[in-house]
C-alpha cells in the first residue's frame, strides 16, 4: 500500500513546497479587501466599491475551499509537536467554520446586490467586521504554525525524522 | 489563550537560551541588536513582510484576472447569464482598476518590512536551496528582485490609469491586450520571486523560531514545548 503513495521531499511533501500558504494568499487579500472597500464604499458614498467588494468576495469564498482541501493534505503530512498540535487543530476548524461563514456572506450578498446594487445595508457590514476578525485570528493561528513552530520547514522535519521532537 | 502569544515577543520566554546559543558570529554588525532580538531575530515573534506579500500577490493577480474577464466580456456573458449572475463589464473593470491601486499602495509597506527584516535574517550556515542557490545569492535577488518588482507594479497602475481615464475612457474594453500580456508575464516573474522568498523560510530558515533553535542546537521539546 504505501509503495503507491508518492515519496516525500525533505518538506515532508509530495511537491516542492507547501502550496497552502500560496492558496490562502487570495482568501486573505480578498476577503480583507472586500470589508475595506465595503467600508471605503459606505462611508465615502461610492456604490461602485459595493460591486468590487461582491466579486472579491466571492473570490475568496471559492479559493477557500481550495485552501482547506492543501490545508488537510499538508496539516495531515505536518508532524506538529508541542503547542503546534493545538494550533493545528484550533486552524482547521477555523478553517471549515470561516468557509461556512464566507459562504453564508456571499450568499446574502448575492441576495442583495440583486436587490439594490447601489446600497449596503448597516448589518451587512457588521457581519464584515466579524468576518475580518476571524480572518485575522486564523491568519495568526497559520503564522504560528510556520514562523514559531516552523511545520514542514527543512531543518524541522530533519529534526522530526532524526526523532529529535 | 496560546494563539495569542505573538501579543508577548517570544524574546520573554527564551532571553537565557538566546544568550547561550546565538547563531551569528560575535562580531557581526547584527550583534548591536543581539539584546533587543528574539531567538528568531527579530523583536517581535511573527514576521510583517510575509503576511504583507499575500496582499500585493492577491491584489495583482485578480486585478490582472478581472480586466482579463472584463476583456473578454463578449464571449462569457452566456455564461453568466446561465448560471444567474449579473454582471456588467465596467464591473470586472472596476475591480481590476481598484484592486490594482490597492495593491500599488500596499507593496510600498510590503517592500520596507522585506528590508527591515532581511536586514535582521541570519540565514542557516552550508544550506543550498532546491533552485541551486546559497542563502546570499538567494537574498540578492529576492531584495534587487522586490524593488524592480514594485517599480513594475507602480509602471502597470500608471499605464492602468492612463487606460481607464483617458486613452478607453470610451471604450467598452478598458485594457491594452499588450497590459493583459504583460501581466500574466508578471505572474511568472512573481511566482518565481516569491518561491526565493518561500526559500528563505522555509529551507534557509530565516526568521523561523523552531528553525534558529534548532541550528543552534536546542532542544526543542524543552526550548518549545
Amino acid at each position: 500500500m504505501q509503495q503507491l503513495l508518492p515519496t516525500l521531499n525533505d518538506h515532508n511533501l509530495p511537491w516542492m513546497d507547501t502550496i497552502h500558504p500560496i492558496v490562502v494568499h487570495f482568501v486573505i487579500a480578498m476577503a480583507v479587501i472586500s470589508v475595506i472597500f465595503d467600508l471605503i464604499g459606505v462611508v465615502m458614498r461610492r456604490p461602485n466599491l459595493f460591486e468590487v467588494s461582491f466579486w472579491n468576495l466571492l473570490f475568496a469564498t471559492t479559493a477557500i475551499f481550495v485552501a482547506i482541501i492543501f490545508g488537510q493534505v499538508e496539516a495531515g503530512l505536518a508532524d506538529p509537536y508541542g503547542a503546534s498540535r493545538s494550533i493545528l487543530n484550533l486552524h482547521s476548524t477555523l478553517g471549515w467554520s470561516l468557509a461556512g461563514v464566507l459562504s453564508l456572506l456571499t450568499g446574502w450578498r448575492y441576495v442583495l446586490r440583486n436587490r439594490d446594487p447601489q446600497s449596503l445595508p448597516m448589518t451587512f457590514l457588521a457581519a464584515d467586521g466579524v468576518l475580518a476578525l476571524l480572518v485575522v485570528i486564523q491568519v495568526t493561528l497559520g503564522n504560528q504554525l510556520i514562523w514559531v513552530y516552523g511545520l514542514h520547514t527543512v531543518p524541522v522535519v530533519a529534526a522530526g525524522r532524526a526523532g529529535l521532537i | 489563550m496560546s494563539f495569542l502569544s505573538f501579543l508577548v515577543p517570544t524574546t520573554a520566554a527564551l532571553p537565557q537560551l538566546l544568550a547561550e546559543t546565538a547563531s551569528f558570529p560575535s562580531d557581526a554588525p547584527i550583534d548591536q541588536l543581539a539584546s533587543w532580538l528574539g531567538p528568531n531575530d527579530l523583536p517581535y515573534s511573527l514576521p510583517i513582510h510575509p503576511n504583507l506579500v499575500h496582499f500585493t500577490i492577491g491584489l495583482f493577480v485578480i486585478s490582472v484576472a478581472f480586466d482579463i474577464a472584463g476583456a473578454l466580456y463578449p464571449i462569457e456573458k452566456r455564461v453568466f447569464r446561465f448560471l444567474a449572475l449579473p454582471i456588467t463589464r465596467t464591473g470586472f473593470h472596476d475591480v481590476g482598476w481598484y484592486n490594482l491601486l490597492a495593491c500599488a499602495i500596499v507593496s510600498f509597506f510590503t517592500v520596507a518590512a522585506g528590508f527591515f527584516e532581511m536586514l535582521l535574517a541570519v540565514p542557516i550556515a552550508g544550506v543550498t536551496s532546491t533552485i541551486g542557490l546559497q542563502s546570499m545569492e538567494t537574498m540578492l535577488w529576492h531584495g534587487v528582485g522586490g524593488v524592480l518588482i514594485l517599480l513594475s507594479i507602480i509602471a502597470m497602475t500608471v499605464w492602468r490609469g492612463y487606460q481607464r481615464f483617458l486613452w478607453r475612457r470610451d471604450l467598452g474594453r478598458q485594457v491594452q491586450w499588450l497590459y493583459l500580456l504583460v501581466g500574466l508575464g508578471l505572474f511568472l516573474v512573481i511566482g518565481l520571486h516569491g518561491t526565493l522568498g518561500a526559500e528563505l523560510a522555509g529551507e534557509f530558515g530565516v526568521h523561523i523560531t523552531a528553525d534558529q533553535l534548532l541550528s543552534s542546537g536546542a532542544d526543542l521539546n524543552v526550548a518549545l514545548p
